[in-house]
């Protein structure tokens, strides 16, 4: 009796059997690993903005602090964005014709105010505070990396509840001194205060920060 | 052991018929009606697929960084960027102002809370006042000038008004038509209109009106005076179908006076109270003793009492509990306090003062001032003038502002036809406005600058607490207008009435209060003939009808207002309906059962409307709510209701039959139903027994437990709500809805038992339908320390915290309901639908602090995280432990009789203070869930025993 199959079927059957094998295990591979990719996160990636402002050119080069635009960053949970008056304050002086700066000089002259994309956006179900972390010692470039680097603004870390977690179960590491949480130069050298020393100093400790009340409401 | 009590919600349920007990034990009725539809094997696997290939949907996310954000072009003047702050205005409801503070977060007024510092307040609110913040983002309000349903340009209007102000002439037909005002410098304007218009006239209309004190201390005293209570000071209340903690003005501050004597644990003087009223309401289910007399019972009963007190008769034919009650009042000589109600005829009233003289009251339990409103009239007679003028001809030009007299007056609009000039003022869409010539937007109060009093006389500034919304005319600017061309700014205006300097203005825009402007104390004389006043005998017939107004759409003013017609009625727990109420001698005579038609007759007027049988209602009493059935009204109030105006003009006997068919009412009472074996819900006990034992009625001590989830947290978050001082008025359960942005599902939905309070008050009887005991209780989630909703959630989307606070976590609830069906207490609420989405109310309205919830999500009652976390950080950022008595939930602060205590028992306070009563008991302690909220049991002063 003649073979029902050809000797060349063997090949194919194995062919079939290892790709559906390699799907299913690519498949679950993908459906772990691409919600987790940073490109799927935006992270790194810059938003078109009306005004292609500098962080680096403004906090690296001039050394303008960052609450002179964000005022509102040690007492309220936004850390706030400045008014058009407050650009003004320097490009009425400087750079009082340059193309770029053309919607910000609109903005103050025909009263409308420049809308700014987001880059961070968190979920409407998480509510960060910028106060308390300020208080309690984080500093800016914890969540927003090194924004002096950045010719134009962008997405510097995951900001996904565990990323958040990390942080909240562990603060100790990304605790400054008081006078450092602005300072985007500052680096931990030897006579900082420890993490320990740190997290003493600014009474962190005393809840705890993974309940769901902390960030949920 | 408690006394063990049967306490029922209503009386179709009272035999508790095993049906009832099956059906409501199932947690979602009418679901299992849903499911026992028939369906093929087919669809429901068709189903299923859909329902899988959604939720694959559901895992995708475009990622795309969302939203734009907007900085202002240039820095606020005086502001700070972010945070929420408090502007000081006033609630006004018939002229009368409630002190409020209105919470604006970035800028825009998202609450309303109560004033500490306003004497009607003192930092309590009512379910009006607090429904107000909706009212003003109402996208129904009207908009924009109408001419004979033509728009209209400004200029027009300036056109017109211009043309007016030459043909008025004298004024001899000029008339202006107000509600009851009491703004100083509204009654400024229109004398000085009537310089310019010597012979113009203004007439007052409320169809609430109260007329009948007004006359009432015009025959006691010869002046329209009015009474003062000092409640705090009153060890004996009787109160004769009174409104006194209903609606009465100042009623806030008589709620706060009156429990500050009502929960033994913490007074020693326990007050006492009687109620004599035809139908119940909140004064007299507050009180001790309920007496139910019928209007033309009251009529014979309150002279007899004067005679008793005044003259030392015994008169006969009086019921049982007569004669002790005279004795009562004559013994607690300068200690007692009457007080009558709006709907009492003014020989009544007269009567009244003429006993609180006798009885030694003035001036230690009430005093007398001057009339708070302004140029006060008979507003039944001003109408029966303008309507006679309005017919013969008389009335060239009639403006019409705060007020829908074609709405609430049988016959006005067919005599508005004859007047050749009208025009309507409203913030609202009115049946008025659309049959006036023009049709003017009014600012709302929240809009413009404006000046209102108190009970007491105190005058509160209004300020404008947005720029508006919408285009529209102050009533100042428009009575400005008809005095000149100049165009004038209200705050101008107001400024101008009160001469005060830079500093006293801002201090009264600051604190809400004009210092020094209480009304002085009267020194007038009682009449000789005050004691003689016999009232005038009601028609008789079968039936006596009442008319009241609806506890929360007042006149029919607020029927655009979703939160108010959705709110349970205190007493009924109808939402979105304003059936007759009945009692249930007519109920058995008539063969009515609840929603059954029935047709109400008063001479040629007669309006079919479904029936309630009303527990506690006079045999012979029928009750016609007013304020429903608007026609002309916005989207959410048309179609809500009955109109039942149409019969307070009628004259003649009622009569009232049996129609055909039944109506189905969306109900609440029997909505989320909670059972224990003892039925004693809300536990309650006389004085005498509490004073033989004070915890006769306290809960057991703690079980113990195999579990040991005490949570160990630096706060501990703990509720007390005082059964004694709760008066079931609904402030509570506004205030959650707009603090924490819970949306309306309409009565289609509150039928299927959907309706998404977090906090409910549940309503009892107790005893004889004819005569029962009425007793509230407000009802959130218990946040119990051994929550049996956690354990039975497959998602970890309920879970304790630290706090003890029971979390629910939106973004990981599925939507499975295990929780709801496994909470004793009833209290979860599941959004069946996308309500938030649905809802007609602008983002801008919305609390930025509290999450919208999704479709499919289970909330409830979060103890106001969003103000414990604000508390939180402001406390660690001091490095300090948060205080007892920092965090104020949205229910707390509302309540006006304060019976509701919240804080972190970790730090002592208030809350481990009341915590500490030995009325204490738990809700359903049987389940050992160790809640987190208590209550305080209700005592009963009754019997011989004073308490004094």
């Amino acid at each position: 009796m003649a073979a029902i199959f050809r000797p060349t079927a063997n090949i194919a059957a194995q062919v079939v059997v290892v790709g559906l094998g390699m799907l299913i295990v690519g498949g679950a591979v993908w459906w772990w690993a691409w919600p987790r990719m940073d490109y799927v996160r935006h992270m790194g990636w810059t938003v078109e903005q009306p005004v292609p402002f500098s962080h680096q050119h403004h906090v690296a080069g001039l050394g303008i602090d960052c609450r002179f635009c964000h005022v509102t960053v040690e007492t309220a949970a936004n850390a706030g964005l400045p008014p058009t008056y407050t650009c003004m304050t320097c490009h009425s002086q400087i750079w009082t014709n340059a193309a770029l700066l053309a919607p910000v000089r609109e903005s103050l002259a025909n009263n409308t105010p420049i809308v700014w994309h987001r880059v961070t956006d968190l979920p409407d179900y998480v509510y960060f505070n910028h106060k308390i972390h300020i208080a309690k010692g984080v500093g800016c470039q914890s969540c927003h990396g090194t924004i002096q680097d950045m010719a134009l603004t962008r997405k510097a870390r995951t900001l996904t509840m565990g990323f958040c977690l990390d942080c909240h179960r562990d603060p100790a590491p990304n605790l400054r001194p008081a006078d450092a949480i602005f300072n985007t130069d500052w680096h931990r050298t030897a006579e900082t205060p420890s993490p320990a020393a740190l997290m003493q100093h600014y009474h962190v400790g005393g809840r705890n920060l993974t309940d769901c009340s902390i960030c949920h409401r | 052991m408690p006394p063990v009590n049967r306490q029922w919600r209503g009386l179709d349920r009272l035999a508790r018929d095993p049906a009832f007990v099956a059906r409501a034990s199932a947690e979602f009725p009418q679901l299992a009606a849903a499911l026992a539809e028939p369906r093929d094997r087919r669809s429901v696997l068709k189903l299923m697929a859909a329902g899988l290939a959604l939720a694959g949907l559901s895992g995708c996310d475009d990622g795309a960084p969302g939203g734009v954000l907007i900085p202002p072009v240039l820095p606020a003047d005086n502001t700070v960027a972010a945070g929420s702050r408090m502007f000081a205005t006033a609630s006004v409801l018939g002229g009368y102002a409630d002190g409020i503070l209105v919470r604006h977060v970035n800028g825009r007024p998202i609450k309303v809370e109560g004033n500490p510092l306003h004497p009607a307040s003192l930092g309590g609110t009512s379910a009006i006042g607090q429904a107000e913040i909706l009212g003003f983002y109402d996208p129904d309000r009207s908009r924009g000038l109408i001419r004979d349903g033509e728009p209209q340009s400004w200029s027009s209007l300036l056109t017109t008004l211009a043309a007016q102000r030459d043909a008025l002439g004298q004024g001899a037909g000029f008339r202006i038509l107000t509600g009851a005002v009491t703004s100083p410098t509204f009654s400024r304007q229109i004398a000085a209109l009537k310089q310019r218009y010597p012979e113009m006239r203004w007439h007052r209309w409320d169809p609430v009106c109260r007329d009948a004190m007004r006359a009432g201390a015009v025959l006691a005293y010869g002046q329209p005076v009015e009474v003062l209570p000092q409640l705090d000071a009153v060890d004996l209340l009787v109160t004769i179908d009174s409104d006194l903690l209903d609606s009465a003005p100042g009623h806030l501050r008589f709620a706060r006076d009156f429990a500050a004597r009502r929960n033994p644990a913490r007074t020693d003087r326990m007050s006492r109270s009687y109620a004599i009223e035809p139908t119940p309401s909140l004064t007299g289910v507050a009180a001790d003793h309920r007496f139910v007399v019928s209007p033309r019972d009251l009529v014979r009963i309150v002279p007899a009492l004067a005679a008793s007190i005044l003259r030392g008769e015994t008169p006969a034919g009086m019921p049982s509990w007569f004669a002790p009650l005279a004795a009562e009042m004559q013994a607690a000589h300068g200690r007692a306090f009457i007080h009558a109600g709006p709907q009492q005829p003014a020989e009544i009233h007269a009567l009244v003062h003429a006993m609180n003289e006798a009885l030694g009251g003035r001036g230690a339990t009430y005093t007398l001032i001057g009339p708070v409103e302004a140029d006060p009239v008979d507003q039944a007679a001003s109408m029966r003038d303008l309507m006679a003028d309005m017919q013969a001809g008389h009335v060239t030009s009639l403006l019409i502002m705060d007020s829908n007299p074609v709405f609430t007056l049988p016959g006005f609009g067919e005599a508005l036809k004859r007047v050749p000039f009208s025009m309507t003022l409203a913030a609202e869409t009115t049946e008025t406005g659309g049959q006036t010539h023009w049709t003017l937007p009014a600012r709302h109060p929240f809009e413009d600058w404006s000046d209102a009093r108190a009970y007491d006389g105190t005058v509160t500034i209004l300020q404008p607490q947005a720029k508006p919304l919408y285009d529209g005319l102050s009533p100042h600017a428009l009575l400005a207008l008809f005095q000149a061309a100049d165009q004038v700014d209200s705050r101008d205006v107001v400024r101008q009435t009160h001469g005060l300097t830079d500093g006293q203005w801002h201090d009264a825009l600051a604190t809400g209060v004009v210092p020094n402007t209480r009304a002085a104390v009267s020194d007038a004389r009682l009449k000789s003939g005050a004691a003689q006043a016999l009232p005038p005998r009601p028609a008789g017939g079968e039936v006596t009808l009442l008319f009241r107004p609806d506890p929360h759409l007042w006149d029919g003013r607020f029927a655009n207002n979703a939160w108010l017609q959705e709110l349970p009625r205190p007493l009924t727990k109808l939402t979105w309906d304003n059936p007759l109420l009945v009692s249930p001698a007519i109920a058995k005579r008539l063969g009515l059962a609840n929603g059954d038609r029935v047709s109400v007759a008063v001479g040629d007027a007669s309006v079919v409307l479904p029936a309630w049988v009303m527990p506690g209602q006079a045999a012979d009493c029928a009750v016609a709510l007013l304020g429903f059935g608007r026609t002309d009204v916005g989207m959410v109030g048309q179609g809500a209701g009955y109109d039942v105006y149409p019969l307070t003009g009628g004259g003649g006997p009622v009569t009232l039959r049996k129609g055909t068919g039944r109506e189905v009412l969306a109900c609440t009472e029997h909505h989320d139903p909670i059972f224990t074996d003892a039925g004693d819900y809300v536990r309650q006990g006389t004085l005498a027994a509490f004073k033989a034992n004070p915890g006769f009625l306290g809960g057991p001590a703690e079980q113990p437990s195999l579990y040991n989830r005490k949570p160990t947290g630096p706060a501990a978050w703990g509720m007390s709500i005082d059964l004694n001082a709760c008066i079931g008025c609904n402030a509570c359960v506004v205030a959650c809805t707009a603090e924490n942005n819970i949306p309306t599902v309409g009565k289609q939905q509150v039928i299927h038992e959907r309706e998404m309070h977090w906090l409910r008050i549940d309503r009892y009887h107790e005893g004889d339908p004819a005569d029962p005991n009425i007793l509230f209780q407000p009802v959130m989630c218990q946040h119990c320390e051994q929550a049996p909703c956690e354990i039975v959630c497959p998602v970890g989307a309920t879970v304790h915290d630290q706090e003890g606070l029971n979390v629910m976590v939106y973004n990981r609830c599925v939507g499975t309901r295990f929780c709801s069906n496994n909470c004793p207490y009833k209290v979860r609420r599941f959004n069946y639908f996308d309500f938030a989405g649905e809802e007609r109310r602008p983002a801008v309205a919305r609390n930025p602090d509290v999450t919208v919830r999704a479709r499919g999500v289970m909330e409830k009652c979060t103890f106001c995280l969003q103000r414990i976390a604000e508390a939180r950080i402001d406390a660690d950022m001091a490095n300090r432990p948060i205080g007892a008595d920092e965090v104020k939930t949205a229910c707390q602060s509302a309540c006006p009789a304060q019976a509701i205590t919240f804080g972190n028992m970790a730090q002592g306070g208030d809350i481990a203070e009341r915590k500490k009563s030995p009325l204490t008991y738990t809700l359903l302690d049987d389940q050992g869930t160790r809640p987190r909220v208590t209550y305080e049991a209700r005592i009963f002063n009754v019997g011989s025993d004073t308490g004094t």
